[in-house]
């Protein structure tokens, strides 16, 4: 029996930062990388069915990304994860989430698990939609934004709640092998202490080339997504300003502010 | 003076041992005694087994040494008297009546079993033997007075302290009920009152049976309180004959009563009568205050079985007394938080016992994981409980050493990821950016911005002193703002310092405490890397917590510097005259003692004498000094949430401070303690009463600084 888990390794943002100077990302200078928040989860309820289960449960953690993506799948090595796949080529510089799905799906025929959780989403990108589009290549079924699941290993359905508008919850039921993308608080992720990482770096890390997958330059990059990031940027600010200090000094402010807005 | 008369010959000055026994009796009485030293024996090796199953500890170094401080421990009974008077000197006298009557006992042995048959050596007889029935007779009077004061206590003072209730249970758990305890702890009083008294009552008997002896009669002063009590039996008629068969029961009654202590000492609470004095033998007077190293090539971290547990940890556990001393002083048992230092104690006693005994004997060597919900295993919620703020190992008076192996405990939670979530994220903030506010590195001296001069950086040039400044007073606001009246002061003073700037990170003493040493060893190695980086004479620190792990922990790293807490500087700064003060405050004010200065390192007198020098009007808590009530952020616990509806440490201590009548201002020491107390100072409604201040603030108003700054800014 094998779990399948997509995970990413995200930019998190400094509070002060700049952006690349093509404007179409934020300097890689003024961000700092981790695990997705969502893939904890992911994660999570994999190695959750894994010590659950009498029979023998694998764990496998993938990722896109280059050498440096290793500390997050390192960090789900030492979480409990068996062992960890990462692909990368140069060519996969610029793939979207369809691309990026694409690799994936070959990894998953590949190794073949009965089931896949993926985050619901990244916390940089946000597309939601590696994990739905991975389905769609596989041609499995999937679930989206699963909050609550119901699996023992080898079943040939699993049960999940996912969470709807106005807190409204849906139970549904799915035939397996399924992907299912995972939201938070569907439990409580542990903590992967740095002695763990450390030690994880005696587990397995397979590292796969597009050519080890069968695919071409051509599937993945630009030319294999459908979408492309023309720029991004910071919104002009706002007119809301918060007043403090003293009644007599925001008074003083407030005042100062209707004049410069009547042009006085 | 010669005490014997010299009619008598002193050989014939002694107590016949088996007077008018026959041989089956004798014998039967060697029978009984073998059988009973001989089930004390396989007991003590029960016990020492159990121990040998624990790991190996670093407390073999400086035998000698360790004994005679043992020993003095033992002897003075220091320990066992402290925040507990009356029951300390019961206790001695208990100690030393047994003590005195135990040498008797085996010098009677020596000379009738191995010295007199083997050597032809007796030596029980004339002067000798009379001074040692004066202080036998003595020593049982103490025996029965610590005895009866000690049933006093425990039937009509009551201290709560003794009641065994659990704060880690509810009261339907089935191992709630400590009924068990209770028992044994009258049965324990009971049986040495009842072996002391018919001690005499069997001496009694004995004279008024043999009064017409004057080997026996003239000599009876030099056992008063026998004398005393034969009188008495003759008073109510007791005669010769009577007094013979008196003799013969109570001699047996006592004797098989004693037999029957002495076999079971290593199954019952008499057992710390040994476990105590190897506790204390084996103690570390740093093991709060210096946690274990984790070997690098370790697979396993922490403790998760009982085999985990190094052996002077398992023999600590049989060392415990139940005083009740650690209970009374931990601030999260104090506001039923659910754990209690002698409860832990006493669960893993039982359950590293049950763990060894074999299933005949009621055990079941298939328990061996200490953590969970079972039956005497120790839950999660227990340990994070915990505040390491040391309060129970200092008043121990076995030396038991709860805190490094509550961390052990938690270092295994940490590897198998359980913890706070908000724990969680601190962690991962100082892994990535090592700071506990998740600030990037870069803001670290940001508060140093808004001075008007600029504070050196020591690693580019040479400083006298370097401060360390520690996450709180870097990031915090509030304590931003104490941060930069300090580095005023140590200007005005004169003082060369400078300050590592982003260089510095998290010391990673609380990191250490929550049980992710990993996480501290990076934090450890990188401080040891930044200041090695630097040139300085020594370090001063604003930060309790800091100061600790740099001055006990990073030896162990291999990095030793000079290092103060800022109080002792300005202490000495003050007795030079090189910094005098124009303003006298006359506040009323209190003093709490942060864990890691006063109990930790035993800064108590340096933050005294600079408020005394301040003019302030200093009235102490009850709570104070090496029994000051943490504020409950230790360990870790600042970065998680306390349970709602369960009061704070940090509030129990506010009610504590507004008892003083006229309060005015709540001095502390530590960053930690500004934001715990101004937090409690609000949610226990004491706003506006009194202030809380860091006693920085308090010195740099007496510098007059205060005013001057007011003045700055009405003319502006
Ligand atoms: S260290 Fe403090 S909080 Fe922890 S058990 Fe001991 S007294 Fe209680
Ligand atoms: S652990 Fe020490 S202080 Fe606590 S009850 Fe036992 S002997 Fe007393």
């Amino acid at each position: 029996m094998k779990i399948l888990v997509p995970i990413k390794q995200v930019a998190t943002l400094d509070e002060d930062f700049e952006l690349r100077d093509d404007g179409r990302d934020v300097d890689p200078d003024y961000f700092d990388k981790d695990l997705n928040e969502w893939d904890e989860y992911s994660v999570e309820e994999a190695l959750l069915i894994k010590e659950a289960s009498s029979s023998d449960v694998e764990v496998i953690v993938v990722t896109v990304g280059p050498d440096d993506a290793d500390e997050a799948l390192r960090k789900c090595l030492a979480k409990g994860a068996d062992r960890a796949v990462r692909v990368w080529d140069d060519a996969l510089e610029e793939s979207d989430s369809l691309a990026i799905a694409r690799v994936l799906a070959r990894v998953a025929e590949k190794e073949s698990p009965d089931m896949v959780f993926a985050g619901t989403q990244s916390s940089d990108a946000a597309y939601s939609s590696t994990g739905v589009a991975l389905a769609a290549f596989l041609d499995w079924p999937h679930a989206a934004v699963v909050s609550k699941l119901d699996y023992a290993v080898g079943a040939d359905k699993a049960v999940f709640h996912r969470e709807l508008e106005g807190g409204l919850l849906e139970e549904g039921e799915i035939q397996c092998p399924c992907v299912l993308t995972i939201q938070l608080g569907i439990n409580a992720p542990r903590y992967a202490s740095l002695r763990g990482i450390k030690q994880a770096k005696s587990k397995q890390l397979d590292e796969l080339s597009l050519d080890d997958l069968g695919l071409s330059a051509s599937d993945v990059g630009a030319q294999g997504s459908a979408s492309r990031v023309r720029r991004v940027f910071v919104p002009e600010k706002g007119q809301a300003e918060l007043i403090g200090g003293t009644a007599a000094e925001q008074a003083e402010r407030l005042a100062r502010i209707i004049k410069e807005m009547r042009g006085m | 003076m010669n005490i014997i008369n010299p009619a008598h010959d002193p050989q014939d000055v002694t107590r016949t041992l088996f007077q008018d026994f026959s041989t089956w009796m004798t014998v039967s009485f060697y029978v009984v005694a073998i059988t009973a030293i001989a089930v004390f024996a396989y007991g003590v090796w029960m016990q020492i087994a159990k121990y040998r199953r624990g790991a190996p500890d670093r407390g073999w170094k400086m035998l000698g040494h360790r004994f005679m401080t043992m020993l003095k421990e033992v002897f003075s009974q220091r320990t066992v008297r402290r925040r507990d008077k009356p029951a300390g000197h019961a206790h001695a006298l208990i100690f030393f009546g047994f003590v005195l009557l135990f040498i008797g006992t085996s010098i009677i042995t020596l000379d009738y079993d191995i010295t007199g048959p083997l050597l032809g050596l007796n030596f029980w007889h004339g002067s000798f033997y009379l001074w040692f029935s004066l202080v036998l007779d003595f020593a049982g009077l103490a025996l029965i007075a610590g005895l009866l004061f000690m049933m006093y206590r425990r039937g009509w003072l009551r201290p709560p302290k003794l009641d065994y209730a659990r704060p880690d249970r509810n009261p339907d758990e089935p191992d709630y009920n400590r009924s068990q305890y209770r028992i044994e702890d009258w049965a324990f009083l009971w049986t040495l009152v009842i072996i002391a008294l018919t001690g005499f009552v069997l001496a009694a008997a004995r004279m008024v049976w043999l009064h017409a002896d004057p080997l026996v009669w003239d000599y009876r002063w030099w056992s008063p309180v026998a004398t005393v009590l034969a009188y008495a039996f003759k008073g109510v008629g007791l005669t010769a004959d009577g007094g013979e068969i008196l003799r013969l029961y109570t001699w047996w009654f006592h004797g098989i009563l004693a037999l029957a202590f002495i076999a079971v000492i290593p199954y019952t609470k008499a057992m710390h009568m040994l476990t105590a004095a190897g506790s204390l033998m084996f103690r570390d007077p740093l093991a709060a205050q210096r946690l274990p190293t984790v070997p690098e090539e370790a697979v396993q971290v922490g403790y998760e079985k009982v085999t985990d547990f190094s052996w002077k940890h398992l023999l600590n556990l049989d060392a415990c007394t139940k005083c009740g001393r650690c209970h009374e002083a931990c601030p999260a048992a104090t506001v039923g938080l659910p754990l209690s230092p002698r409860d832990l104690v006493l669960s893993l006693r039982e359950f590293a016992n049950e763990s060894q005994w074999p299933k005949l004997l009621g055990g079941d060597p298939s328990k061996q994981v200490v953590h969970g919900d079972g039956v005497n295993q120790i839950r999660p919620e227990t340990l994070w409980a915990c505040r390491t703020c040391m309060a129970c190992v200092e008043i121990c008076p076995v030396g038991i050493e709860h805190v490094p192996m509550i961390v052990q405990m938690r270092r295994h939670l940490v590897e198998e990821g359980e913890m706070d979530p908000l724990l969680q994220g601190t962690l991962q903030n100082i892994q990535k950016k090592g700071n506990s506010f998740g600030e990037n590195k870069r803001k670290r001296a940001r508060w140093a911005k808004d001075l008007d001069f600029e504070i050196k950086d020591a690693r580019k040039e040479p400083v006298d002193m370097l401060w360390f400044v520690g996450d709180y007073a870097s990031f915090d606001p509030r304590n931003q703002k104490v941060s930069q009246r300090f580095a005023r002061i140590l200007t005005e003073a004169g003082v060369d310092f400078g300050i590592l700037h982003d260089g510095e990170q998290n010391a990673g003493n609380d990191v250490r405490r929550v049980g992710e040493e990993g996480l501290y060893e990076m934090l450890a190695e990188n401080n040891i890397e930044a200041l090695n980086g630097a040139s300085f004479q020594s370090i001063i620190t604003t930060d309790p917590h800091s100061y600790n792990t740099i001055r006990n922990e990073y030896p162990d790293f291999g990095a030793r510097f000079a290092i103060e807490h800022y109080s002792s500087l300005l202490d000495r700064l003050i007795a030079q005259g090189r910094l005098s003060f124009p303003k006298t405050l006359n506040y009323r004010v209190t003093y709490h003692d942060p864990c890691h200065l006063g109990r930790f390192n035993r800064g108590f007198d340096a933050p005294r004498n600079i408020i005394r020098a301040l003019g302030l009007d200093l009235v102490e808590m009850q709570r104070s000094g090496d029994n000051s009530f943490c504020c409950g952020a230790g360990g870790g616990r600042i970065w998680q949430a306390d349970p709602v509806g369960v009061e704070k440490p940090s509030e129990n201590r506010m009610h504590e401070a507004a008892q003083i009548e006229g309060l005015e201002v709540f001095v502390v020491a530590c960053p930690k303690d500004v934001t715990m107390f101004e937090d409690a100072l609000k949610t226990a409604g004491y706003e506006g009463r009194f202030v809380v201040k860091e006693l920085i603030e308090l010195v740099y108003e007496a510098l007059g600084h205060e005013k001057r700054e007011r003045e700055a800014a009405d003319v502006a």
